[in-house]
């Protein structure tokens, strides 16, 4: 018992000296993807414009039911959870945010994304989140913790990155058969000396297993009474809680929320599109509750590959368009407000600048968005023109 | 009737389970699933021995024995043979893999079956055929053209009718010609179901907009990739052309509910182009056929298609040149599968690319198992490493399948080294093997683990890992090398 209290203490003060000389402070930027295009305008639905109404006869959220935010936009009912973190401040977002890519699919608008690329010039190579860890050592001390996707695959955004993880849970980090520390010697020996990518994975993971071992023993229960939904976003979201309170000297987090493709049958207040709103806004309110005590440490992005179109399908659902509502949640973010432009565009023709008729613009460059956040969370030091090479990149205001 | 039918299917399943030992000793006796007979000799060069390579691609890796039989074949011959399934008896296998009775039923019957049955026999089948079958060229198809035409089992009712789609689209046409493949998946009621194309739907009079979704992804992932030359106008009268093709199991009238079928008055039959083709109003259900051949004709699906080829089967930056050589051989014999891989497996770059590539979690877990002579009857103990190292069967979200790239399989490496570990211990639930006694009925040395599994001999730095310890762990330890990892 002793012991394990002295390496936890341990790991706390080695965490801590490390963090120390890294960019600004302590704090963990938590990438939340919503995987498919969400439509945010079911989100923050802009309650006051008429054409949303007309052009989405079953989808509309109705305004009785809209929260009210005082002005042009509203949020959906499911959002219950983060209306007080949106009054208080904590909660913003961007309208019309896109990618300068009109292809319509989603593979190649996330890949842009998460690779902080445009459509326009060359690939800067790897991924915005994998380019900032590689270019900031200090962000990286913390080893095969400092970046960290929940989940089994490596996101895109993390590519090029100095060392992730991936796992489900902490509690998994073991491996069988491991007496006396010899199956992980020998696991050490034969991926030490591969100079392939495999091989450094391999060594990170050793890593991580490592610096878990210590942490597993600490209590893991939520603080203050959080209650995160039944989900593997939710629970995703409470191992990052875990690890920023543990000061491990994590950086960035990513958690993919995914069936946003509703094509089908979304709903509106209710249905399916509904149930995918109350999973995010629920698990975000307990996280921020469960760190109620670490709310300068962290802040959190919530982006999608593109919006939908403002009109519905015949199947009662949306099409592919492009701008879509960025969020972020924290204490540096300057919520309360829902900044950008709110180009609707209702023609029935065939834009270029959408990839079919009737679409909201792509007016913010993601790139800005994204930038802005790096600079909110790491400070003034982040080399933004090495992340986003070529980028026109302009202030937005949101952090 | 069918109900009656079903108990008494299920009475013989039963007693079929309880002798799933049994199952294992008549294959073991007498459908040659045992050791070989006679010593083998693992492979002692530098590099990994060119047939063990063709092995390791053209199957889920290989089987005690293989290395020996292909070796006397010839390895042109083998190749033939793998190219026609039908004349490679499996019996082995089916006795394993043919008792699940839900992956037989059509569509519309499909829906008789609870969801985890569904889900459970549909993935077991797929693990043992992929394990015990002799038809390995065929398994090793199947699941690129699973992940190529992907439908997630959580989607919708996609659940009830993907066995069906595994069965008479996929498996069907695995080897066959890939205009009937696109034809075949583009009516087969998961499809229609996953990718919306039964609410793509255009009435007469209304102001129905068109659903894109499988239009986008027929020309995106199906056919002529992202980049391949179609705007969005093209997705947009695609759609068009595909309105009216539906799925609905609630039909009372009609006489088979499994079926899709093609409402007239749902489809919007005004004149239509595509790609610079002219389809003339009043086409109907045709306009489905026109849209598909002049998809899979398009120059840009043969270079897309070849290229996926290559990336799976030769390495994850093909040869321009093979791509090329590839894509024209598609085009030659508009789409023959069999054609163009007797083409990559013949190449100098397939010959020149041993361990180019990474194994994917399912390729890792099944290539250990049938390097050991595992006995598994692939319950869900055996199925939760899988789902750990992020390749679910049947589960990949987005239609895009299950990446080919390395990187998104390089964060779950600690479960690849816990399965190996476990399996050589015969301490993995689900799944049975004895390490000790296959290595003394194959009759090699303890040091020639390594090459009996990896094609090659050790290089010093990795003998000295292996070296004096315990057999078991040395077995484990290998599994878990980076030279495992890879084919």
């Amino acid at each position: 018992m002793q012991r394990r209290a002295f390496i936890s203490q341990l790991a706390l003060a080695t965490a801590s000296t490390m963090a120390g000389d890294s960019l600004g402070d302590d704090h963990t930027l938590v990438h939340v993807f919503l995987r498919g295009g969400a439509d945010t305008l079911n989100l923050l639905v802009p309650v006051q414009d008429d054409r949303y109404h007309r052009l989405r006869p079953s989808l509309a959220i109705a305004p009785s039911e809209v929260i009210g935010l005082g002005g042009h936009y509203g949020l959906h009912p499911r959002m219950k959870p983060l209306e007080a973190a949106f009054k208080q401040g904590r909660f913003g977002a961007v309208q019309s945010v896109g990618v300068d890519n009109s292809s319509g699919s989603h593979f190649e608008c996330q890949d842009q994304m998460e690779h902080g690329d445009s459509a326009q010039g060359r690939p800067a190579g790897g991924g915005w989140l994998g380019r900032f860890l590689r270019l900031h050592p200090a962000a990286g001390a913390g080893g095969a913790l400092s970046a960290l996707a929940i989940g089994t695959a490596l996101p895109e955004s993390l590519r090029g990155a100095p060392a992730v993880s991936v796992l489900e849970r902490l509690s998994d980090i073991s491996i069988k058969g491991n007496a006396g520390d010899s199956v992980v010697a020998a696991l050490q020996r034969l991926y030490g000396s591969e100079v392939t990518l495999l091989g450094g994975r391999g060594r990170e993971t050793l890593d991580l297993f490592k610096r878990v071992s210590g942490l597993q023993q600490a209590a893991k229960a939520p603080e203050h009474g959080a209650l995160y939904p039944q989900d593997s976003f939710a629970n995703g979201l409470r191992e990052v809680a875990r690890l920023i309170k543990a000061r491990l000297g994590l950086r960035v987090a990513c958690v993919d929320l995914g069936g946003w493709d509703t094509h089908f049958f979304q709903g509106s207040s209710t249905g399916s599109q509904a149930q995918r709103i109350g999973l995010l806004a629920e698990s975000l309110a307990a996280f921020e509750c469960d760190l109620s005590d670490h709310r300068q440490r962290y802040t959190v992005m919530i982006t999608t590959e593109f919006g939908r179109r403002v009109y519905e399908n015949a199947s009662l659902g949306t099409d592919h368009g492009r701008g879509f509502a960025f969020m972020a949640l924290g204490d540096r973010v300057k919520g309360g407000q829902v900044l950008g432009q709110w180009p609707i565009q209702t023609e029935e023709d065939i834009n270029l600048n959408t990839p079919g008729p009737g679409g909201l613009h792509a007016c913010t460059d993601y790139r800005s968005v994204f930038a802005e956040v790096l600079r909110g969370c790491f400070g003034a030091g982040v080399n933004l023109a090495a992340i986003f090479p070529g980028a026109d990149l302009k202030s937005v205001g949101l952090l | 009737m069918r109900c009656r039918r079903r108990v008494a299917l299920g009475n013989l399943m039963l007693a079929l389970s309880s002798c799933e030992r049994m199952v294992t000793g008549i294959n073991r006796a007498w459908l040659g699933e045992g050791p070989p007979p006679g010593p083998v000799a693992p492979p002692d060069g530098r590099e990994i021995d060119p047939d063990f390579h063709l092995l390791s691609r053209a199957s889920f890796g290989p089987w005690p024995g293989d290395l020996e039989r292909l070796k006397s074949m010839g390895a042109a011959a083998w190749i033939e043979q793998q190219l026609h399934p039908e004349s490679i008896a499996d019996h082995a296998c089916d006795l394993r893999a043919e008792r699940f009775e839900s992956v037989h039923f059509s569509a519309g019957n499909a829906y008789e079956f609870r969801k985890p049955v569904l889900r459970a026999e549909l993935t077991r089948h797929t693990l043992l055929r992929a394990m015990y079958s002799r038809r390995q060229l065929l398994e090793v198809m199947v699941e690129f053209w699973t992940d190529h035409l992907n439908i997630d089992l959580e989607k919708g009712d996609c659940i009830y009718l993907k066995p069906s789609d595994d069965r008479e689209v996929i498996r069907r046409h695995a080897l066959g010609n890939f205009r009937e493949l696109i034809r075949a998946s583009a009516t087969s009621p998961a499809m229609l179901v996953y990718l919306d194309g039964q609410a793509n739907r255009v009435r007469a009079g209304s102001n129905d907009k068109p659903n894109e979704n499988y239009a986008r992804e027929l020309m995106e992932l199906h056919t002529m990739g992202v980049h391949g030359g179609y705007s969005q106008r093209d997705v947009y009268e695609a759609a068009r052309c595909l309105s009216g093709w539906s799925f609905d199991r609630n039909r009372f009238w009609a006489l088979n509910q499994g079926k899709s079928f093609f409402r007239a008055d749902w489809h919007d039959d005004g004149a239509k182009t595509v790609l610079g083709h002219d389809i003339p109003a009043g086409g109907g259900a045709q306009d489905l056929d026109r849209l598909v051949d002049i998809v899979c004709s398009h120059p840009s699906t043969a270079r897309f298609i070849a290229g996926k080829l290559c990336r799976r089967l030769v390495s994850a930056k093909p040869a321009e040149e093979l791509v090329q050589r590839v894509a024209a051989e598609f085009s030659r014999t508009q789409g023959d599968i069999k054609a163009m891989l007797r083409l990559i497996f013949a190449s100098r770059e397939f010959a020149a690319s041993p361990a180019a590539l990474l194994k994917r979690p399912f390729k890792f877990m099944v290539s250990a198992m049938r390097a050991l002579l595992a006995d598994t009857q692939a319950n869900s103990a055996l199925l939760e490493p899988l789902q750990r190292m992020g390749q679910g069967l049947f589960q990949h979200p987005t239609p895009d399948g299950y990446p080919d790239e390395e990187l998104p399989w390089m964060g779950t490496l600690l479960w690849r080294w816990n399965f190996a570990m476990a399996l050589a211990a015969n301490a993995q639930s689900g799944v049975r093997v004895d390490v000790l006694g296959l290595r003394r009925e194959l009759g090699f040395a303890p040091a020639q683990w390594f090459a009996q599994l990896v094609g090659r001999r050790p290089a010093a730095q990795e003998a000295a890992v292996f070296e004096g310890g315990d057999e078991i762990r040395a077995v484990g330890l290998i599994l878990a090398s980076p030279a495992f990892q890879r084919c």
